[in-house]
């Protein structure tokens, strides 16, 4: 028992939490807001990078640098907002996805710092219980996690919420009702990019070594594909997609799944190109994803009700 | 007559040289409800888009009067505007397509207050607060379903409208208000004008083809071609001068 929850397992599932914590932020801006963010996960690497940087290089504790390094995110991220949200949804991608690429040559090219390719660490676990380390640190990320994904399911119908909603459909309108939309915008923004900042300073201590490669484009891509697969506009479609394209083709077949050891440099490259099976499947017979589309008057009429009989 | 409510100097506004408002002297909002008529292509609209910060004016300027406070609309954001008092309905049919009809409701009446991102647990409270408001209006247009969409013109078309009247404005701008809908819910419309206007004081500008309709409510009409004012008065003067019916509505109507 002490075995699977210090190993291999463990380590595979809080990846696959923190992923599911970035698909809920990926849904937040494009599935409720349609800031369509190609830049996640150098967002995300950023924080990554800044809470291992703080800690080993100016000795701070973790808790307080993975603060700091959530700050940080939330820093850069306002600026970035302030130049791509006033753009058009593909004006959007290109931007976010250029950031990322900038976020990730930085990091590779600024060897005194990042240790370029080599990878930078070691960022060790804040405590040690001895085998049950990695198992107590993963529940504090499905903690977080779980707070994340209660956070996005009140919001989603709350009035902020709502407003992002409308921004989504029709900007000017909303903003013909007096809505400061811009500002609305860039507020989430930054803040949901902050938060993919922490998650990144919190998966810190999960990989010990970060790599550049944690933050590339493909990480970006696996996210995209596992939200449209699981349903944009739904709280949980992240969450689905997570698990059927990281932990279906990573984690299970990975590690549960016997493959003869001639055969697992292939397994590598097969698991990009069933994602994208998987997603032009899911797309031909489901093209809201998984879970559909969202049924909100539904919801709102039990609310209704609910309100009525009080009344 | 009551005080001014809007002031346009010199407003210019022109597309690839073709010259669409040119304005040089206009007062409006001096009646509780005016008319502003004239045939297609006359600039109606885009003055409209102009007044409420959609379309930048090449050169001009518009004086609002709020509180007895002079604001200078040209150079205030669309939801500033707004939010100071002057709204405008759409001619051509807006909506959120997400948001059910009360949804859409609730997103009008909610104040920035609401709206922070740390507010999300103010649903109920803004529920409660809105509750008697939004039904007032639900009864009164008879909606059937209003936990569901809009889905007919009509409908979407009078929810444009209550969303404005929701956000309480002093001036109201309406752009063809009463295309799409039946005579039953055009009369209401007006009869619910003619309310808020002795009630709140609430100045109205109606753009409407119906002239059946500008004839029988409003209290001082514009005409307007080819981008400028040509005439002004009260209706019956409008409606029996040459100009008027010789540009826009045909030496038969008359």
């Amino acid at each position: 028992m002490g075995q699977i929850l210090s190993g291999y397992y463990i380590y595979m599932l809080s990846i696959l939490l923190i992923f599911i914590a970035l698909a809920t932020i990926l849904h937040m801006q494009f599935g409720l807001t349609g800031i369509a963010n190609f830049g996640l996960s150098g967002i995300w690497g950023f924080g990554m990078y800044s809470c291992a940087l703080i800690i080993l290089k100016l000795n701070i504790p973790f808790v307080l640098a993975v603060i700091l390094a959530t700050v940080l995110t939330g820093i850069i991220s306002l600026p970035i907002g302030r130049i791509i949200l006033d753009l058009d949804n593909q004006a959007v991608l290109v931007g976010t996805l250029a950031f990322l690429a900038i976020i990730e040559t930085l990091v590779i090219s600024e060897k005194w710092l990042t240790n370029g390719v080599l990878g930078y660490g070691p960022v060790n676990y804040p405590f040690n219980f001895g085998t049950y380390t990695k198992f107590v640190y993963f529940l504090i990320i499905l903690i977080f996690t779980i707070v994340l994904m209660f956070y996005a399911r009140k919001l989603e119908s709350s009035p902020p919420g709502r407003l992002l909603l409308s921004i989504q459909d029709n900007e000017p309108l909303s903003q013909s009702l007096g809505k400061p939309t811009f500002r609305q915008k860039l507020v989430f923004f930054t803040f949901t990019s902050a938060l993919a900042g922490f998650f990144g300073a919190i998966a810190a201590p999960v990989y010990n070594f970060v790599f550049p490669k944690y933050m590339g484009p493909d990480i970006t891509f696996t996210l995209w594909i596992a939200l449209i697969l699981g349903a944009r506009k739904r709280i949980f479609g992240g969450l689905v997609g997570v698990l059927a394209t990281v932990g279906l083709f990573n984690v299970v077949l990975e590690t549960v799944v016997p493959i003869p050891s001639q055969y697992a440099g292939i397994l590598y490259n097969a698991k990009y190109f069933l994602y994208g099976l998987t997603l032009i499947l899911v797309l031909m017979f489901r093209p809201s994803g998984i879970l559909g589309d969202k049924k909100r008057s539904k919801n709102i009429k039990n609310i209704g009700k609910f309100e009525k009989m009080e009344g | 007559m009551q005080e001014k409510k809007l002031h346009l100097k010199n407003v210019m506004k022109s597309f690839g040289g073709r010259k669409v408002v040119d304005i040089k002297d206009l007062t409006l909002g001096t009646h509780g409800i005016e008319g502003l008529i004239g045939p297609n292509g006359a600039g109606k609209t885009t003055l409209i888009n102009l007044i409420t910060h959609k379309l930048k004016m090449d050169c001009g300027q518009i004086l609002y009067y709020a509180n007895g406070n002079e604001i200078d609309l040209s150079k205030k954001p669309i939801d500033e505007i707004a939010r100071s008092g002057m709204v405008r309905t759409n001619q051509i049919i807006q909506d959120f397509q997400s948001l059910s009809i009360r949804d859409s409701l609730l997103l009008s009446l909610a104040t920035p207050m609401y709206e922070n991102f740390y507010n999300i647990f103010s649903e109920k409270k803004l529920r409660k607060a809105a509750e008697q408001e939004i039904e007032k209006y639900l009864d009164y247009f008879r909606f059937e379903n209003s936990d569901g969409h809009a889905l007919s013109t009509g409908e979407k078309k009078l929810l444009d409208i209550i969303r404005c009247l929701l956000l309480k404005p002093k001036v109201l701008l309406m752009d063809e208000p009463t295309t799409g809908l039946p005579q039953d819910q055009t009369d209401l419309v007006i009869a619910l004008m003619r309310k808020k206007i002795v009630e709140e004081g609430m100045t109205i500008l109606i753009v409407e083809h119906d002239l059946d309709l500008i004839w029988g409510v409003s209290e001082n009409v514009y005409f307007m071609a080819e981008g400028e004012i040509l005439i002004q008065g009260p209706p019956d003067e409008v409606r029996k001068n040459k100009t008027v019916v010789k540009k826009y509505m045909g030496e038969g109507d008359a």
